[in-house]
């Protein structure tokens, strides 16, 4: 509850907030929002921003407003869905190694840092190929298997910080089972680092699937802002002038990253309140730097 | 010295198993390389020299736990097989030609970014809640979660195609032979100019929140008050007393960055044609030329333990304690 006002009274959060709210608005009222379907054709090819096509059309004279604003489903689609299961994955394995220790803990450690060792695009990248034209639903569930060794690092260094709480020891006393203690006990106590690990999940989803359609290994049918990109490569968007086509998807893909990044930083200056540099600090940190006579 | 020989042992294992990922994944794609390639000619083989083909290259006919262990043996002597898409090319050769150039846009990118992002981080955080951290830190939230595809298709854009200031791809001029001459030198330097801007702003972002909110939180600490108390200039207790610190978890975070560096320069250098490793990977999983596409995961991986245990050494340098653990 505290953490909900907390949030919305951080001007990044706000920000942010404001701009994941506009961007779901946008997916899921699209229809409402535009008269074309985003797969037919309608209009010539190339058209430059105009009233009839505001953002312009690609060169099979697809409309890029209309499939800027169905596109935005596939996006939070895939980051989302990828976003919670690496943070699932993550969070699990690493409360489990970082409360069990001993064995469990060895292994998981040793399977993490072996992930965290082995580049991840190329993997991805071979892995898509291997796949041949995967759908966004297979490009969220590879990301999902592939990216949660960060999440399991971050928790098991803070499950093994809280683990020597007394509040823990005394769920031990107590003979609470060892689940109860993790679930109830010490999640909680890692809430701020589990939401940072998913929202960072989500901004790394939702760049590399567009990534990865790019590079041409999504499905071409696919009306998403990667495929929108890999077809505006295809092209030649940007040697033919047609800028539009091009700038529309990255844009869209900029502003997307930049509102969870900004909810992200909210999240940790919460959780962190030594970060917190707003207003206030400077007015004190002036004071004081005056008080010393060095301003 | 312990530290350092079970960080060996780990990456001895981790290179290990990045070698098995590398042997099974190439078998289950789709699509036999063989067929493939001779598919465009239209002409279909007698079954004797498919299998000579085969042969040479290194598709021995054998259970694939033997396949298996003659892949490590030559993973270990260096022989990667040959390139089916440039036969017959030796996939060390092709790779080792696009390593130059990665190694070389990477590292220079890296290190240029770790340099800047910690200077702004340090400054940011010494000078906290100032207009200079605020633009400091947007600016960094902006470069660490926009896409490197954006960033190098806009750059492109801008540079490359409005203003013309930029080549559009290739490392060099394709019209100058490789040479220590001035003018080839330069036409590298001015080819390599954008990539390695785009790379810059990719990764500097990330560095600097990192060394801004270490810095933050060690600001807090009894010893940098000690150190104020003492009359140091603030410029010393900035350096010597918080930066020093703050450092250490800056330098492991760029151990695990540095997978992201390399999927970054993967993605620029396709974008800007640039023949490094990340476009030869790319090309050769177009192509299905299985050998390389092995070959390429593998010497990223060998490059991001190497990287790794830099960054190791560099622990042990910045950190006395573990000299004696």
């Amino acid at each position: 509850m505290s953490l909900l006002t907390q949030l919305l009274h951080n001007r990044k959060a706000l920000v942010g907030v404001t701009i994941l709210v506009i961007v779901i608005l946008v997916a899921v009222f699209a229809p409402m929002l535009t008269e074309y379907s985003p797969t037919q054709r309608v209009g010539r090819p190339h058209q430059p921003p105009s009233a009839d096509h505001w953002l312009g059309t690609t060169r099979l004279g697809y409309d890029v407003f209309t499939r800027l604003l169905y596109g935005a489903r596939v996006s939070l689609a895939v980051g989302f869905g990828a976003g919670l299961l690496i943070t699932v994955i993550g969070t699990v394995l690493g409360i489990i190694a970082g409360y069990k220790g001993g064995v469990v803990d060895e292994i998981i450690t040793f399977l993490t840092n072996m992930i965290l060792v082995i580049p991840n695009l190329p993997l991805l990248l071979v892995l898509a190929a291997f796949i041949g034209q995967a759908s966004p639903l297979v490009i969220a569930i590879i990301l999902g298997f592939t990216s949660w060794a960060w999440g399991v690092r971050v928790t098991r260094s803070e499950t093994l910080s809280v683990r020597q709480r007394d509040f823990v020891k005394s769920a031990q006393m107590l003979g609470e089972p060892s689940w109860r203690i993790m679930a109830f006990e010490i999640f909680p106590n890692l809430i701020s680092i589990v939401g940072i690990n998913f929202i960072g999940s989500v901004i790394f989803a939702v760049i590399t699937e567009a990534t990865l359609e790019f590079l041409g290994l999504g499905d071409p049918n696919t009306v998403s802002w990667g495929i929108m990109l890999y077809n505006a490569q295809n092209a030649s968007a940007l040697s033919v002038g047609a800028w539009w086509e091009i700038l529309t998807p990255c844009v869209a893909l900029a502003v997307l990253g930049l509102g969870l990044a900004l909810i992200n930083f909210a999240i940790d200056e919460i959780a962190n309140p030594r970060l917190r540099t707003g207003g206030m600090l400077a007015r004190w940190t002036g004071l004081v730097r005056r008080g010393e006579g060095q301003l | 010295m312990a530290f350092l020989l079970r960080r060996l042992a780990f990456y001895l294992a981790a290179f290990i198993a990045a070698a098995t990922i590398n042997f099974f994944l190439p078998r289950l794609m789709p699509g036999d390389p063989i067929k493939m390639m001779f598919a465009s000619a239209g002409s279909e083989l007698s079954l004797d020299n498919l299998n000579a083909l085969k042969l040479t290259f290194g598709f021995i006919d054998a259970p694939i736990g033997e396949q298996y262990l003659a892949y490590l043996k030559s993973v270990f002597t260096g022989d990667l097989g040959r390139s089916i898409k440039y036969f017959p090319l030796p996939v060390s050769d092709l790779l080792g030609r696009a390593l130059i150039w990665t190694v070389g846009l990477v590292g220079a990118a890296t290190l240029v970014s770790f340099a800047l992002g910690t200077f702004l981080g340090v400054m940011a955080a010494w000078r906290r809640g100032t207009r200079f951290d605020t633009v400091v830190s947007l600016a960094s939230i902006f470069s660490s979660s926009v896409p490197a595809v954006v960033v190098s298709l806009i750059t492109l854009f801008v540079f490359g195609y409005t203003l013309g200031w930029f080549p559009n791809g290739y490392a060099a001029d394709p019209m100058l032979d490789p040479s220590w001459n001035w003018g080839y030198i330069s036409s590298v330097l001015y080819h390599g100019t954008l990539p390695m801007l785009t790379m810059v702003v990719v990764l500097t972002g990330g560095f600097a929140v990192t060394m801004r909110n270490n810095m933050i939180n060690l600001l807090g600490e009894d010893y940098i008050v000690m150190g104020r108390a003492k009359g140091l200039s603030d410029k010393g207790v900035m350096l010597w007393y918080a930066a020093r610190n703050a450092l250490l978890p800056t330098v492991s975070a760029l151990a695990i960055a540095l997978g992201a560096v390399l999927g970054g320069s993967l993605v620029t250098e396709v974008v800007f044609n640039y023949p490094g490793m990340g476009n030869t990977l790319y090309q050769a999983i177009l192509a299905r030329d299985y050998p390389v596409i092995q070959g390429a995961l593998l010497i990223m991986t060998a490059a991001m333990l190497i990287a790794n245990f830099i960054v190791d050494l560099s622990y042990v340098l910045l950190d006395p304690r573990l000299k004696r653990a």
